[in-house]
């Protein structure tokens, strides 16, 4: 590889300040008086610590999985904080100017304005700083339409019976080590409620940020899509820059009944570690969508460009006849950056519907995998999946790998799979270079068009954002 | 992606499994003993490598979709030799007529069923092991040979392999010498009858130059196939039980500089057997080596075929083929290990499945920063014909040279109605139409068997299936 592609992909990170504030948190460790600690401090109603205590029994019995294509040292779950708040967010706000100043300013550098005033896009946000949710924007205005949009544990103070009814339906508590952890111990994350027929009037987005040097952060989302609504969603997140390890491992919870629909995107910036590979979030999320209406459709979008091992799969069960599942992807991983990301879709009900778009970058030593799952059930008259996945190598130090299970036990599907490799060839950067561009140009040009089919998913503000990011990777690059 | 196995089930499973390897390996290394061949460094490494794993279970990612918990029900003994009658095997021995042709039946050398080889007995030698080593030319010559080469592929560890090599009877040993270019194919053809735990084990060497065919075939017989028509149904589920078999199969291919190897191997084993076998190919610079399997038989069957390379611009190509009704299982896992640049590769697997019946894929392609300039592809396609089958297929590339072009595809879906309807616009019945596109679909496998004889064999073998 020449060296200006080398120089290219390598470029600082820019979101790893640290904002001094002052922090409640719980001690280090977990054990049940940890579970019921948070519970209590959150206030919650009695199913949610029983939901809880179940999941951290659970948590107990089982192992961490060992089956994905990471590696990092054991972690020590005894060492983690659990709960780290603001101290101010403690008492519920009732304005945004009550916000600590430092916060706002926290988020002003991150670019994310929770100044309704200053607002330049139609976005509404919910803010999560560490493990609570400090802001949610344009509520009232939402309110007008009756979508609920607001903090998981407001959610459950105001709307206990939605969330009884929809928290954990789609991820069982012991679906996996991690989930188990997360039913546990979650802080907080976005609650959002469509009632029937409502198209979202804005886009609804979450910005988290993991401030704590010492603390995981374990959010929940649970989306709720009533018959016929629809609504989009942004998920963006930073962290400081430490030397150790931090742990986020969050939930995701999609539900869509009849007619609905619901576009999730997420970039992912999560601080990946300095060049020699210390320091870095793990990234271990649970994703999982249900088409439970007929004619649903759930669509994934992911940028995935930080954190030190990404472990991730937002899946799709399309239970409903007609149901259409969707999951774009860009992996970018550098350094020491390891990522194991993909999809599964499970086709359940009749005529369902999936694509599969993943496109994996990687470079320096980084090792990128994609992992997915197609499963035709028995029952699944007539599904029809489409699979593509594209890796670009930069450099011969890393790794790509994929690995894609297909399952089908009904005759009449139709399953393809398509994967290929590539890099960036000496004659198409002097092409570039004939032409007057420069190897940084032309590198961030080729890679842009390798993420065109992903980018054109992501609403307007964000596929700006995921333009920029890549692009600021490829910053600093002359050679 | 979670397992779901609880963990109850699984204790108990897991003595079973491992009274049952332990079953299988005093079988073995009794087999081994009365075989009279020494090796005995050779065995001993191998019992301690089968002492280390475990029987597999759906637990092990490699056997994830294979379940082999019904074999768990089968005390295999160690096959014993038996009387045959040559006339019972000719159907299968008659497929060819011309060059070397070693015959076993049930892992023993069968004189009588066995031809050989035109050339010089220096230029190619062809044999069983045990009667090679009575020559004491030959004795001298393969001792070297057995030492570099014999259990030496990589891979050898995986719990059946080493079964393997605790416990073959014989070796089927073909070893063509330097710049020889033998223009029959050579015939292994490996029979079976009798409800026994058969180890069959072959060593393959090209030396530099070389150039042949191989053509690998296994077959079996019910013995009381007769007498089921007749007696009541207690006596027809015992033959049952006593044919239910295990072919426990190990090939060696050695390819030296610029050698030549097409391999063919066709595995149509009677309907209760259960087919293990590994074929484990070294490339040194410049070989190609070529497989074309077809999988027809056999209740269970399992081919693990994996090529390491020993040197640049290897060529690599690998056609399977799997037709399967009933509730028969197949699985074909491939490794293709590419650690030096300039390798070349292709793989097309194609599977039809019919009734209840289960196909399984895995394809390897692993690709180190070595292999600069390796151009790699795989393809697999699925043809599913009833709604009761199930295929379960999983592509793998692990890429880590960057200068390579490498590019894999799956599919699975049931015969294109367009394409039904395209045929039927021309005056083809549906029916016709949908044999044709079946015969189709697998004879683009069966055509590059380059042996006439069998190809033609095989594709009216296909036809008649297809209808």
């Amino acid at each position: 590889m020449s060296s200006s592609v080398q120089s290219v992909v390598s470029q600082p990170y820019k979101y790893g300040f640290v904002t001094d504030i002052e922090a409640d948190s719980l001690p280090r460790g977990l054990s049940e008086d940890v579970v019921r600690a948070i519970s209590a401090k959150k206030e919650e109603p009695q199913f949610m610590l029983d939901f809880r205590l179940k999941a951290y029994r659970r948590w107990l019995e089982m192992e961490e999985p060992s089956w994905p294509n990471v590696k990092y040292p054991p972690i020590d779950y005894n060492e983690i904080v659990y709960y780290s708040a603001p101290k101010q967010a403690e008492s519920k706000l009732g304005s945004l100017d009550e916000v600590d100043p430092a916060l706002l300013d926290t988020f002003d550098k991150l670019g994310i304005s929770i100044n309704e005033q200053k607002r330049l896009a139609n976005v509404a946000v919910d803010v999560v700083f560490d493990s609570v949710s400090i802001a949610t924007t344009f509520k009232k205005d939402l309110a007008k339409h009756g979508v609920i949009f607001c903090s998981i544990s407001e959610a459950l103070k105001e709307h206990p019976e939605l969330v009884q009814k929809y928290l954990g339906t789609v991820v069982p508590v012991g679906d996996n080590y991690f989930t188990a952890l997360n039913s546990a111990v979650f802080s907080d994350g976005s609650f959002v409620y469509l009632p029937k027929g409502v198209k979202c009037p804005m886009d609804l987005s979450t910005y988290f940020r993991i401030n704590n040097g010492d603390s995981g952060q374990f959010e929940r989302t649970l989306i709720v899509a009533e018959e016929g609504s629809s609504v989009t969603y942004l998920e963006g997140c930073t962290a400081p820059m430490y030397d150790s390890n931090q742990l986020h491992a969050a939930v995701v919870e999609l539900v869509a009944l009849d007619n609905a629909e619901i576009k999730y995107s997420t970039v992912q910036n999560w601080f990946a570690g300095d060049e020699n590979g210390k320091g870095g979030i793990y990234n271990f999320v649970t994703k999982r969508g249900l088409c439970k209406g007929v004619n649903s459709k759930i669509s994934w979008t992911q940028v995935e460009t930080g954190s030190a091992i990404t472990w991730k799969y937002p899946s799709c069960v399309l239970a409903g006849d007609n149901s259409v599942g969707e999951f774009y992807s860009v992996a970018l991983t550098n350094n020491y950056q390891q990522a194991d990301t993909g999809t599964k879709m499970v086709h359940v009900g009749k005529n369902t519907r999936s694509t599969i778009i993943s496109k994996g970058i990687s470079a320096g030593k980084s090792k990128n995998s994609y992992r997915g799952l197609v499963k035709v059930n028995p029952k699944a008259e007539g599904a029809r999946n489409y699979s593509q996945c594209d890796s670009m190598l930069l450099g011969d130090t890393s790794n790509a790998n994929t690995f894609p299970y297909i399952q089908v036990q009904n005759s009449s599907a139709q399953v393809e799979h398509e994967a290929s490799t590539s890099k960036i060839g000496e004659d198409q950067l002097f092409y570039f270079a004939q032409r007057g561009i420069s190897p940084e140009d032309a590198v961030s040009m080729i890679i842009s068009g390798f993420c065109r089919d992903v980018f054109n998913e992501l609403p307007m503000e964000f596929a700006a954002e995921a333009d920029k990011l890549l692009s600021l990777k490829l910053e600093n690059s002359v050679g | 992606m979670t397992n779901t196995v609880s963990s109850a089930s699984d204790s108990v499973g897991k003595v079973n499994r491992e009274t049952y390897l332990k079953h299988l390996l005093t079988q073995a290394a009794a087999a081994a003993d009365e075989s009279h061949l020494g090796l005995k460094a050779l065995r001993d490494r191998a019992i301690a490598l089968v002492n280390e794993r475990s029987f597999p279970s759906g637990k092990d990612e490699e056997w994830r979709f294979t379940d082999l918990s019904q074999m768990l029900e089968q005390p295999f003994q160690r096959a014993q030799p038996v009387s045959v009658e040559a006339d019972s095997w000719s159907d299968h021995l008659n497929l060819l007529t011309e060059g070397a042709c070693l015959t076993t039946i049930n892992g023993h050398y069968e004189p009588t069923l066995s031809r050989k080889a035109d050339q010089t007995a220096d230029a190619v030698i062809i044999g069983p092991l045990s009667q090679l080593l009575k020559h004491p030319d030959y004795a001298k010559k393969l001792a070297p040979i057995l030492e570099s080469k014999l259990a030496q592929v990589k891979g050898g560890s995986e719990v059946f392999t080493a079964l393997n090599t605790v416990g073959f009877a014989d070796v089927m040993v073909v070893w063509v010498q330097a710049d020889q270019v033998v223009d029959t194919p050579i015939y292994i053809a490996r029979g079976s009858q009798g409800g026994f735990l058969s180890q069959v084990r072959s060593l393959v060497i090209a030396e530099r130059h070389a150039k042949f065919t191989l053509v690998e075939s296994f077959f079996g017989q019910d013995e009381d196939t007769n007498a089921q028509c007749s007696v009541d149904q207690d006596r027809v589920d015992q033959a049952k039980i006593q044919d239910t078999r295990c072919n426990n199969s190990v090939t060696e291919i050695w390819l030296a500089e610029g050698a030549q190897i097409n391999h063919i191997r066709v595995q149509d084993e009677s309907a209760s057997t259960f087919h293990l076998a590994k074929t484990a190919v070294d490339q040194a610079a410049n070989s190609q080596y070529q497989c074309t399997a077809v999988d027809l038989g056999a209740k269970l069957s399992r081919h693990h075929i994996e090529v390491y390379q020993s040197g640049p611009q290897t060529d690599t190509k690998m056609y399977g083929l799997s037709a399967l009704g009933d509730r028969q299982l197949a699985d074909t896992h491939s490794l293709l290990a590419l650690t030096y640049p300039h390798g070349s590769a292709t793989q097309i697997q194609k599977n039809i499945v019919d009734d209840r019946a289960h196909c399984v894929f895995n394809g390897k392609v692993y690709v180190s920063t070595a292999a600069q300039l390796t151009d790699a592809s795989q393809l697999n396609r699925n043809l599913m014909l009833s709604t009761k089958a199930r295929v379960d297929t999983k592509p793998e590339l692990d890429i880590v040279a960057d200068n390579v072009k490498c590019a894999h595809g799956a599919t699975v879906s049931q015969l294109q109605a367009d394409e039904v309807f395209y045929l039927q616009s021309r005056g083809i019945s549906a029916e016709q139409a949908q044999r044709l596109l079946l015969y189709g679909f697998g004879m683009e496998v069966v055509e590059k068997i380059s042996v006439p004889a069998l190809k033609t064999a095989l594709s009216t073998r296909l036809r008649d299936w297809a209808s």
